[in-house]
């Protein structure tokens, strides 16, 4: 084969490569768009019918209200149990990386972040709703902050890992204690890092459906109020909804899955923009 | 004053912090104690058969209540693998295509989209998957397929709802892939230029230069995948809705089956009616408990260790 074939045959190739490695590409995202084009065009009819009823009526009403409640109710009440454990360990494994109890807790908040979420949820199950006898908002919630504490603990990790070790030295220089160097001088330092771990841990908790089967029981007639009663959140409703024969509830379920998508991507697009600096490339 | 000398060698931090570690650990032992005291009964009466056949009869006697587990361990592991398989070419060229072609303004959109995609709650994948996924498969790839390939046994089940292994492995493939694509991306953003540069000061073509990163970064490709499978053995309402949830031991792609969440997630409810329901949907629990924590372990430990060589 002469050179300049052989060449030509390497750039044919090349040529062949960069066209399916775009083509792959776009295969891979293409589904999002999918997805978001089919939940508008799906969702935004029942929600034009019905206006705000569908905002805030109760299931018979034709609207998610209560849903919506207590989605927002299992998020706060998640966040309150799990963030001052997550907080709390992610400092420890900060402070502590080359201890055996430090590396210890960062492999085990690695593999609870990847622990299956139904898991979590049969278990709330077994130690809660089995003993009180009812489901309720506080064990969907206990679910969800078992979910939520390897995250915010990672992010917190991190973050701190970010801030330059000279900080902390400044401040054992000032004749600070350790509680007070990690407390005061890194968590001040590391605030943007840890809120948006906050953040994302709370989006990430308030799309989780499993963890919420066997502990929050659903409620979608009247407005939640009591944290040790059932309680609903639009996942579940959701999930319930699509399973039902009927044509209605799967519209209900579309609406609905309008109605998240939309609190998802507000919440989490600008985090993800705020956070720019810090993606490699 | 012997008091406040004592106080003051105690180090406030760890009296702060460490009942938080203790809690954490506590609730994984608890967790795993939790499922094994639960899964004894019903491991002790079928024995070694609760895992390896495939059967599920429910009776209202004890004594005639027979379950396997067989199916839907297949089924996790199965949908998972299809999962994997979809994930590896989209999130490898993925990974090439962001940080070596894409334009600069395409970049940033691009590993956002990607997020997005990882993040995006798992039910808006499932009704999508159920509702538009699944007929536009069986209408436009399984029927194909079934009417002119039905001689290669993979693709010869009648494809009547669609609700099958193949729906669900795609679906997973769909929501891995972005996941496994980060692990990967920030791998070969992660490769010295040196390398790159040398390459091309050879005269390597882009095929050819990327042809020898993707074999530098092999490590963190295959705790990518790994991590991904784990994910994927682990996800449950979004299966849920497109497996078929039937006791199918198969391989056969068009065929519906169950996975071992989607079975905690549809018999948990009713399963107290029974004498041993409960006691065998933990221990299959137990089993998806087992086989995720040696896969996430194997995974979490690789890409460790691959950082740690990379950071050299």
């Amino acid at each position: 084969m002469s050179p300049i074939k052989h060449k030509a045959i390497r750039m044919i190739k090349d040529k062949i490569f960069l066209f399916v490695v775009g083509a792959l590409t776009l295969l891979a995202i293409l589904p999002l768009f999918h997805i978001i084009i089919s939940i508008v065009l799906k969702g935004m009819p029942i929600i034009m019918e019905r206006g705000l009823t569908f905002i805030t009526g109760t299931l018979s009403e034709g609207g998610i209200g209560p849903a919506i409640v207590g989605t927002l109710m299992l998020t706060f009440l998640a966040t309150l149990i799990g963030l001052p454990l997550a907080f709390l360990a992610g400092a420890y494994a900060y402070e502590f990386p080359n201890s055996f109890i430090g590396r210890a807790t960062k492999m085990l908040l690695q593999i609870m972040l990847e622990f299956p979420t139904i898991l979590v949820g049969t278990f709330v199950m077994g130690i809660l709703v089995v003993p009180m006898g009812t489901f309720s908002a506080l064990a969907g919630a206990l679910a969800l902050a078992l979910i939520l504490t390897p995250y915010v603990a990672v992010y917190t990790e991190e973050a701190m890992a970010e801030v330059p070790k000279i900080y902390k030295e400044g401040g054992y220089a000032l004749g600070c204690t350790r509680a007070q160097v990690i407390f005061k001088v890194v968590t001040k330092m590391a605030k943007k890092g840890i809120l948006t771990g906050i953040l994302i841990g709370m989006a990430k908790v308030a799309g989780e459906t499993a963890p919420l089967l066997f502990t929050a029981g659903g409620l979608y007639e009247v407005y939640p109020t009591n944290p040790l009663e059932p309680v609903g959140a639009i996942p579940l409703l959701i999930y319930t909804l699509v399973q039902s024969p009927s044509i209605e509830d799967h519209q209900m379920a579309w609406g609905a899955a309008l109605v998240m998508l939309i609190i998802f991507l507000a919440i989490f697009v600008p985090i993800r923009y705020a956070l720019k600096d810090d993606i490699k490339l | 004053m012997d008091l406040k000398k004592m106080l003051k060698k105690v180090d406030e931090f760890k009296i702060i912090t460490l009942p938080a570690i203790f809690i954490v650990f506590i609730l994984f032992v608890l967790i795993l104690g939790f499922y094994f005291f639960n899964a004894l009964p019903a491991i002790e009466r079928y024995g070694i058969d609760l895992f390896i056949t495939n059967v599920w009869q429910a009776a209202e006697e004890a004594s005639k209540e027979v379950y396997g587990l067989a199916a839907p361990i297949w089924g996790s592991i199965y949908t998972a693998t299809i999962a994997v398989l979809i994930a590896l070419p989209l999130s490898l060229a993925y990974a090439i295509f962001v940080n070596d072609y894409a334009p600069k303004k395409l970049k940033y959109p691009l590993i956002v989209i990607s997020d997005i995609m990882a993040g995006l709650p798992t039910i808006i994948y499932g009704i999508w998957g159920a509702f538009i996924l699944v007929p536009l498969l069986r209408d436009h790839v399984m029927k194909f397929l079934y009417e002119h390939f039905s001689f290669i046994p993979l693709f010869n089940y009648p494809p009547l709802s669609g609700y099958c292994y193949l729906s669900a492995g795609i679906l997973l493939g769909i929501m891995v892939t972005p996941f496994a694509a980060a692990i990967i991306r920030e791998a070969y953003a992660m490769i010295p230029s040196v390398y790159k540069e040398g390459l091309v000061a050879l005269g390597a073509t882009r095929y050819e230069t990327t042809k020898v990163l993707i074999k530098y970064i092999r490590p963190a490709i295959i705790s990518g995948l790994i991590l991904a499978f784990g994910r994927a053995l682990g996800e449950t309402v979004a299966v849920s809705l497109v497996i078929g949830n039937s006791f199918n031991l198969t391989y056969k792609l068009f065929a519906p089956g169950y996975t071992i969440s989607s079975l905690i997630a549809n018999q948990l409810g009713n399963a107290v009616l029974y004498e041993y329901m409960t006691s065998v949907l933990y221990a299959a629990g137990l089993v998806l408990f087992v086989i995720g924590l040696v896969i996430n372990i194997i995974g979490i430990y690789y890409l460790k260790r691959w950082r740690e060589h990379v950071s050299h």
